[in-house]
């Protein structure tokens, strides 16, 4: 994408005195990207035009993924309303994502709402109607299902082990998922046991 | 009539004829474009169109004053009102940049216009002007409202209680402060004349009460959108005591529904036998899309693009059976497989809008469509005119393929979401995919491009896009050059709307006139400098020419004031009534 070396610039109409290329060099958008992406890598403000317009988004690679103001363009009212856009906006306030096996549809729900893993197995049983999720966070080893989340290091655990303090700041989102799945997955290993 | 009657009859001959007869031909001219070339003829088909137009359409809300509309038709019934430029939509146009409906309202009330019908897009409306509104118009029946936004809902509340023969209220993408009033209440007992009820974007909760109500008395009602606290059971209520319905907007369904409601409203739904537009479903259990099963061939309109919890083989097992479908409008979970279907069951389908359900690919899933899926949709769908389509790619192969097969298209516009992407597979620019698009298609209007291109995809758009109106450019383009071929080629061109390109001083300014024929013209992130635009406006000083900073705090410091400064956003656009009076501090008009 790069054009340098073709010496077209000499060429190239504007006004303005001779030492100000630097200003009129076209902008690739890798370039633009490069520049403004600040030292903040967490939330990344998005793009170069600040008109203050959206949120500021997580994004995990800031450079790769990062976003330019009105790109692509969507328009806002679509932006807030249906994109998953409108989930990830909601991580950073508690929200998660919560998926389960042989249900075909997500679910959100405010983990920040739940007081304890006890109000969270209550709060899942009621989010898919189904009584047993909660059992599984309680008593792991005996129900057919078992609770997992995904870290912010992008890791799979089992919940429970850790204190709930730091589970809600931890967890990106939840997945209950049959038992009989769970060996082979991949689920980091307990701290205590192993 | 013979030969010799009909040479006679010029325009001189017609003056014999009475004003009347001749305001009754007039009648039958509809098109805004139309009468306005017949006001052209002489005086007298001037002054008879002048008092016998009842439809007014100004696209851009400061290219005249409300003053001057109403002095030169006062007999002026339904008006059509823009604001924001196009690019307000993605956050590049601050929110207190213009667009006010107020001053209107306020003329239209004190000229005693018998105003009957208000259409809206991107005006900033507020409560105080719904109310004056309200009380103002006597007739009036028909509010339309798209992308506006400063209201609540006390002002759809004023509406409600005062306009006594409302039979049109559609609030389409608005951002409404909802006040969780009573505003469906307002409707008094009387009201019986709703025709379209439209509040899908109120994010609050809804008297689910009132509006059971509301449309029990509504024998006339044809379109229906609720908003999402409407829930399921709610909403076979209100099917049930509205069979006649048209067009339906759905409300939000979280929980799978217990059997014995779901089946009431697949009871309810059977009912509905002329409803041919269905949409909203945003966070719905897939089960309720099935609900819709009895009555999905009679589709005409299916808008899912809202219901981003739906994933593809539920949106390919429904689209499926939608055999009658014109216009659909879907995310891109639907995949190209989804695509491939579309295109063997959807033969009579115009218009297909492919939404993004993740821009910004956080999800590293890779659900979203290719050109693959473009190429089906062309090559199945013979009737197809109209297409927005964003995806992860595209190739010269395809859209020269889809030019070949689509020649029909009045609209193309194609998002690929990563800017500046080549063709992936010859790792060249798109110019001559979308080259063979504007070729092909004689009577493109609208055309949007993106991915990798160069001057010369400008060069064919100048070229062969006679009909073109409106051109929206993202990162493309190598030179002044690009920009230019465009403004001396395209002699129809109204809209043309840039951003992150390459174009400067020397491509605005080498034909200044060109401005006046057109609506707009819009550059952010480009080349061009304080320096230039304040030239042009010297040499136009019909166009406004506006500046928006990107600080939005204060006007350009003085002191800093260089002319070789680029400018962040520059917005023109021809008038005639010169500078606005209500621009904020972040705008400079020069």
């Amino acid at each position: 994408m790069e054009k340098d070396g073709l010496g077209l610039e000499i060429t190239e109409l504007r006004l303005g005195l001779p030492g100000t290329e630097k200003m009129m060099k076209k902008r690739g958008f890798t370039e633009m990207i490069m520049t403004s992406s600040g030292s903040n890598s967490d939330q990344c403000e998005s793009g170069v035009v600040s008109s203050g317009g959206d949120v500021g988004k997580v994004s995990e690679s800031p450079v790769a993924k990062s976003q330019v103001v009105g790109w692509p363009p969507v328009c806002s009212y679509r932006r807030k309303n249906s994109c998953k856009e409108v989930s990830t906006t909601k991580v950073g306030l508690g929200y998660v994502k919560v998926s389960m096996d042989g249900v075909p549809y997500l679910r959100k729900m405010d983990l920040g709402s739940s007081q304890g893993y006890d109000d969270l197995a209550f709060a899942l049983d009621k989010l898919f109607g189904f009584h047993g999720i909660g059992v599984a966070l309680k008593d792991g080893d005996n129900c057919e299902y078992v609770t997992i989340y995904e870290d912010k290091d992008g890791d799979w655990m089992l919940a429970g082990d850790v204190p709930w303090g730091m589970f809600i700041e931890s967890c990106k989102r939840l997945r209950i998922m049959k038992r009989s799945d769970a060996t082979g997955f991949g689920l980091q290993p307990r701290g205590v046991d192993e | 009539m013979n030969r010799a009657i009909k040479s006679r009859l010029s325009t001189s001959e017609m003056n014999y004829f009475p004003d009347e007869v001749i305001e009754h031909i007039f009648d039958f001219i509809a098109s805004h474009r139309d009468r306005n070339s017949i006001s052209l003829v002489n005086k007298s088909w001037h002054k008879i169109e002048r008092y016998s137009r009842h439809q007014v359409f100004i696209g851009n809300c400061y290219a005249i004053s409300p003053e001057r509309l109403i002095r030169r038709f006062p007999c002026l019934r339904s008006l059509t009102l823009k604001g924001k430029p196009h690019f307000a939509d993605f956050n590049l146009v601050p929110h207190e940049w213009g667009g006010f409906l107020h001053p209107w309202i306020d003329a239209l009330a004190k000229g005693r216009v018998g105003l009957e019908e208000l259409r809206l897009k991107r005006m900033v409306v507020s409560d105080e002007s719904l109310e004056l509104l309200s009380r103002s118009f006597v007739s009036f029946k028909s509010l339309v409202l798209v992308s506006c936004d400063g209201f609540t809902t006390d002002g759809l509340a004023s509406v409600a209680a005062n306009c006594r023969h409302l039979r049109e209220l559609d609030l389409q993408e608005n951002e409404i402060d909802d006040h969780r009033g009573q505003w469906l209440n307002c409707f008094p007992d009387t009201c019986t004349t709703l025709v379209s009820l439209n509040f899908a974007c109120l994010k609050g909760e809804t008297n689910l009460a009132a509006l059971e109500r509301l449309v029990a008395r509504s024998p006339n009602l044809k379109s229906l959108k609720v908003n999402r606290a409407v829930p399921l059971e709610a909403l076979t209520r209100l099917m049930s005591c509205a069979p006649q319905l048209v067009d339906l907007g759905v409300g939000c369904y979280e929980n799978e529904p217990e059997p014995e409601s779901f089946a009431k409203l697949m009871a309810a739904i059977k009912k509905c036998t002329l409803l041919r537009s269905l949409s909203g479903f945003s966070e719905v259990a897939p089960v309720c899309l099935t609900a819709f099963y009895p009555i999905c061939e009679n589709l005409t309109s299916l808008n899912l693009s809202y219901a981003a919890e739906l994933q593809g083989n539920h949106l390919i097992e429904f689209v499926q059976f939608c055999k009658r479908v014109q216009r659909l409008w879907i995310l891109d979970s639907i995949g190209d497989k989804g695509l491939e279907i579309v295109a063997s069951s959807c033969k009579e389908l115009q218009e297909l809008r492919v939404f993004p359900s993740d821009p910004h690919d956080e999800e590293d899933n890779n659900t979203a469509v290719t050109e693959v899926g473009l190429v089906a949709i062309s090559a199945g769908c013979p009737k197809l005119h109209s297409i927005l389509y964003f995806c992860k790619q595209m190739t010269n192969e395809a859209l020269i393929t889809v030019a070949r097969n689509c020649p029909n298209f009045i609209r193309f516009r194609l998002c690929i979401l990563e800017p500046n992407k080549p063709d992936p597979i010859t790792s060249q620019s798109l110019d001559e995919g979308f080259g063979a698009i504007v070729q092909a298609c004689k009577g493109l209007r609208r055309l949007s491009v993106s991915g990798l291109l160069t001057d010369k995809v400008f060069l064919y758009i100048g070229m062969y896009a006679e009909q073109l109106e409106m051109l929206s450019i993202a990162f493309a383009g190598d030179t002044d050059k690009g920009m230019l071929y465009v403004l001396n080629g395209c002699k129809k061109l109204r809209k043309l709307e840039i951003r992150d390109s390459p174009f400067g001083n020397a491509a605005l300014l080498a034909d200044v006139g060109k401005y006046e024929t057109m609506r707009s013209l819009w550059m952010s992130s480009c080349e061009v400098t304080l320096g230039g635009c304040k030239r042009l406006a010297r040499n136009a000083p019909w166009l406004n020419v506006e500046i928006i900073n990107e600080n939005e705090s204060g006007r350009m410091e003085r002191n800093e004031e260089d002319e070789r400064e680029k400018v962040d956003r520059l917005y023109l656009y021809r008038t005639v009534v010169g500078t606005r009076r209500d621009a904020p501090p972040c705008v400079t008009i020069l």
